[in-house]
């Protein structure tokens, strides 16, 4: 099998991902950089549905909450954690619907309100049924991943179980790009009238678009709350919801590893940028409009045969 | 003798607020002809153009393909049908490649797995191989295979527009609506359309026609429907139709008979 | 009950005003402002920055105020409006949603994230009638509207400059070919738009306090009484502002004033799922 150009920067950059547990023991970094993949796979569900079907939603921070408050509630009150997943996984898909089907006929301005709503609303119920959410103050003492009782320790072990998760992720992702699915999705965005006389269900397609990136978000939600082991409303509010689609659209809006770019970098920043204190938002703000105006095809357009090629690629 | 009629459609009727694009129109295309509708600006051809794709539904009317009533049907279910079109102002996917761009349509009336495309079962690649195979077909007929991998952004304008009607053959359709395909053609361009749409007429699908350029319509329709104001004013053959002195009156306007 | 009426249209009057800057600017651009709530703070911290830090008379606060809105909104217009003009609306939408976020956050900087109270122009002892208490400031908050209202009927109807206006919003690229001065209307959309904002926080910071973050949801209101009055309609922006500031305090009070934001979108949605084109509205669908 003949090297595509794509593979080389591809086994780099797994290479140096692999091996990063090796250079640094510090499990603040580590846990930033684990924090960091969860952020990855949320971004990748976004994708499909606003990267790809063109649907603006700021309801994905929304779903990301959904999936790591079931989990952690039913952790906490002594299920096994096997069941975790495939509940979260219940939970978004029924939201997913609850949101997905009275906005299936809206566009653009009419829809980021509505997802906006709906995402504050899930916030509301999450800050206000303190019996079960905790409230404000979150759920702390969330039971780890254990399947048999067997489970990651140390954020070192989670960093390399969370990276195979973001693999498959991508995997999936790729095999959808390269599918039916996938060439409806991105034909639903570019001309929805060509795309239905096409023989594709437009309303149909964004639907299970949605529901796609609802499950991302939930699963991603699930292992936030196994391995971070505690989460609150603010890690999923409107403000997060608002920094996703900035990861996304900073990556490349479309593009699989734009995604991996965009929310690794825009989770790092804030960090390695903390001194900044309150001015790191403004600049943030300031930076982001700048991107819109300067790069409207993301920091990944740079390298805009990138996609291309894997277009042509069997 | 006319073979009998692929689509029927009886009193299509659209209203925009006051004004009546369609009036009452009825329609009967034979198969496996070239039909031609042709007229004035406004005169309502796209508009009725759009109620039978169902890219825009008529208010009023029914309209059949052989037994099918798509009256106010979703394009897609039309298209499964088998009535594909192509575009005015060009609509191709942008972000998709000229091969894509088929294979969006090449998978029309395919049954979608999810889990096959998960699993990438043997199933799945069976099914992506024969799209492949389809569009591939379809790029053909039009000449555009050797673009395949390109970027659709990359065709220059009637290159395009082949595009589309590759796109439009890849769903398999036995009618096919074409658009104003000559538009911002020039002459060599032209003869090439009018070579494909020859082509597709000997496979034996039906062809609808809304077009100005008048040579091409001629060349090579078997029948031509005239709109004016909404209504049907003249049906023929092309050359009963050019002489019609309502459809000269309609492109001339009424002064000409005060002349 | 009459009290909850009273409230609820003080409430809702606030709400029109926001929603009345909103569909200026979009009227005449085609932007949805997603920042509007965050301009509605600024105007509030101004006028505190007039009266409170630097004891202005109330009146001189709500000049300069009004004033420095109307040139925050050009400024706006030159960095959101022309760099982005002809881009999709979705990169539009991410743009004011950045500027809500940078304006958010310098105010955090500037002023402190603790609320701040700003007196009311109007002073007195309410007026009592049939059970009902009506304080000054809310009786200032009908007349502002009303007011508001006038001027902008007149404006935009009477005087030959908001006849200008309306034909820019009507058909941009026709106004500019016959001649009529573009950005100018353009720019008095934003500053016009803007400045009804920045009243709009001189309006509700004595009532419930100004604090930076309070721009969030005021915002997401005004757009949700755009939706529900039909997007660009402005009357029915005003009949569905009231309509909200009731539905809200009644809700608060009946169901739970937890939820009190949530209100709002739940009516927004069953609206658009319902009249999908508000109830008043009769936007455009898509060309063919």
């Amino acid at each position: 099998m003949k090297p595509e150009r794509w593979h080389w920067p591809v086994l780099a950059a797994t290479v140096a991902a692999l091996a990063i547990p090796l250079i640094t023991q510090d499990s603040y970094i580590i846990q930033l950089l684990n924090i960091a993949i969860l952020n990855t796979v949320v971004v990748l569900g976004l994708n499909f549905v606003t990267g790809w079907t063109g649907q603006i939603n700021f309801g994905q921070a929304a779903f990301y909450g959904l999936g790591a408050y079931t989990t952690a509630i039913a952790a906490k009150s002594g299920l096994p954690w096997i069941t975790t997943p495939f509940l979260s996984v219940i939970v978004v898909i029924v939201a997913s619907l609850a949101l997905g089907l009275p906005t299936m006929r809206l566009r653009t301005y009419y829809l980021a309100m509505t997802t906006i709503g709906f995402g504050e609303i899930i916030r509301l119920i999450i800050v206000h049924w303190e019996p079960v959410t905790g409230g404000t103050s979150g759920l702390r003492a969330i039971p780890g991943i254990s399947i048999l009782g067997i489970g990651p320790e140390g954020q070192a072990q989670h960093y390399y179980l969370l990276l195979a998760t973001l693999a498959l992720a991508m995997l999936v992702a790729a095999r959808i790009r390269h599918s039916v699915l996938g060439r409806a999705m991105i034909a639903t965005r570019d001309s929805e009238i060509a795309a239905e006389q096409s023989g594709v269900d437009t309303a149909r397609t964004k639907l299970i678009a949605f529901m796609i990136g609802a499950v991302y978000a939930g699963l991603a939600g699930c292992l936030y709350a196994s391995s971070i082991r505690f989460i609150s409303p603010d890690s999923f509010s409107s403000t997060q919801a608002i920094l996703l689609m900035t990861m996304l659209i900073v990556g490349g809006m479309g593009s699989i590893a734009g995604c991996v770019f965009g929310a690794v970098a825009l989770t790092i920043l804030p960090e390695a940028l903390r001194f900044l204190g309150q001015w790191y938002l403004v600049l943030y703000g300031l930076g982001v409009i700048a991107v819109i105006v300067l790069a409207p095809g993301g920091l990944a357009s740079l390298a805009s045969q990138f996609p291309m090629r894997r277009a042509g690629v069997r | 003798m006319t073979p009998a009629p692929i689509i029927t459609a009886r009193g299509v009727t659209r209203r925009f607020g006051g004004l009546v694009a369609l009036d009452s129109i009825d329609l009967d295309v034979p198969t496996g002809i070239v039909q031609a509708i042709i007229g004035p600006n406004g005169s309502g051809k796209t508009t009725l153009l759009n109620a039978l794709s169902g890219a825009s539904h008529a208010d009023a009317g029914s309209i059949r393909i052989r037994d099918h009533e798509i009256f106010r049907l979703k394009p897609h279910r039309i298209a499964q049908l088998g009535l594909a079109r192509t575009f005015q102002n060009i609509r191709i996917f942008e972000n998709l490649s000229v091969l894509e761009n088929v294979k969006v349509a090449a998978a029309c009336n395919k049954p979608m797995s999810f889990f096959g495309i998960l699993a990438s079962n043997a199933q799945h690649r069976h099914s992506e191989a024969n799209i492949d195979v389809i569009a591939r077909e379809a790029l053909e007929t039009v000449g555009l295979v050797h673009r395949a991998d390109d970027r659709a952004t990359q065709l220059p304008y009637a290159q395009r527009r082949l595009l589309e009607i590759a796109r439009a053959l890849a769903s398999k359709p036995n009618v096919l609506l074409l658009d104003e395909p000559a538009a911002g053609m020039n002459m060599t361009e032209s003869m090439t359309l009018l070579d494909t749409i020859a082509k597709l007429k000997n496979r034996g699908i039906t062809i609808l026609l809304v077009e100005h350029n008048v040579r091409l319509v001629m060349g090579i329709s078997d029948r031509v429907t005239v709109l004016d104001f909404g209504k049907k004013i003249a049906e023929g053959t092309p050359s009963d139709v050019q002489r019609n002195p309502l459809v000269i009156e309609a492109y001339l306007g009424r002064r000409h008979r005060h002349a | 009950m009459g009290q909850l009426v009273v409230n609820g249209l003080a409430l809702g009057s606030i709400y029109a005003l926001v929603a009345l800057g909103l569909l200026l600017i979009f009227n005449t651009v085609q932007i949805v402002n997603f920042a509007q709530g965050q301009l509605l703070m600024l105007g509030a911290f101004i006028g505190i920055s007039c009266a409170v830090t630097h004891e202005l008379p109330m009146a001189a606060a709500w000049a300069v105020t009004m004033a420095a809105m109307a040139l925050v909104g050009v400024v706006f217009m030159v960095l959101v409006y022309f760099p982005l003009r002809g881009r999709p609306a979705f990169l539009v939408i991410l743009t004011t949603i950045a500027m809500g976020i940078v304006l958010e956050n310098l105010a955090l900087i500037i002023w402190g994230p603790l609320p701040v109270s700003l007196p009311s122009p109007v002073s007195g002892p309410p007026l009592r009638f049939a059970g009902v208490v009506v304080s000054m400031h809310q009786l200032f908050i009908f007349a502002t509207l009303a007011v508001i209202l006038f001027l902008q009927f007149v404006f935009l109807t009477k005087t030959r400059f908001g006849i200008l206006m309306q034909a820019t919003a009507q058909d941009l690229h026709t106004a500019r070919l016959v001649g009529i001065p573009v950005k100018r209307t353009i720019a008095v959309a934003f500053a016009l738009g803007t400045m009804l904002s920045g009243i709009a926080g001189l309006l509700v910071a004595p009532i419930f306090l100004a604090e930076p973050t309070m721009g969030g949801s005021l915002g997401l209101k005004g757009f949700v009484v755009s939706v529900i009055g039909g997007f660009g309609n402005l009357p029915g922006a005003v009949i569905g502002g009231l309509f909200l500031g009731l539905i809200e305090t009644f809700g608060a009070r009946y169901i739970s004033s937890n939820f009190r934001d949530a209100y709002a979108f739940i009516v927004m949605i069953t609206v658009l799922i319902v009249w999908p084109r508000g109830l008043f509205g009769e936007k455009s669908s898509e060309k063919v």
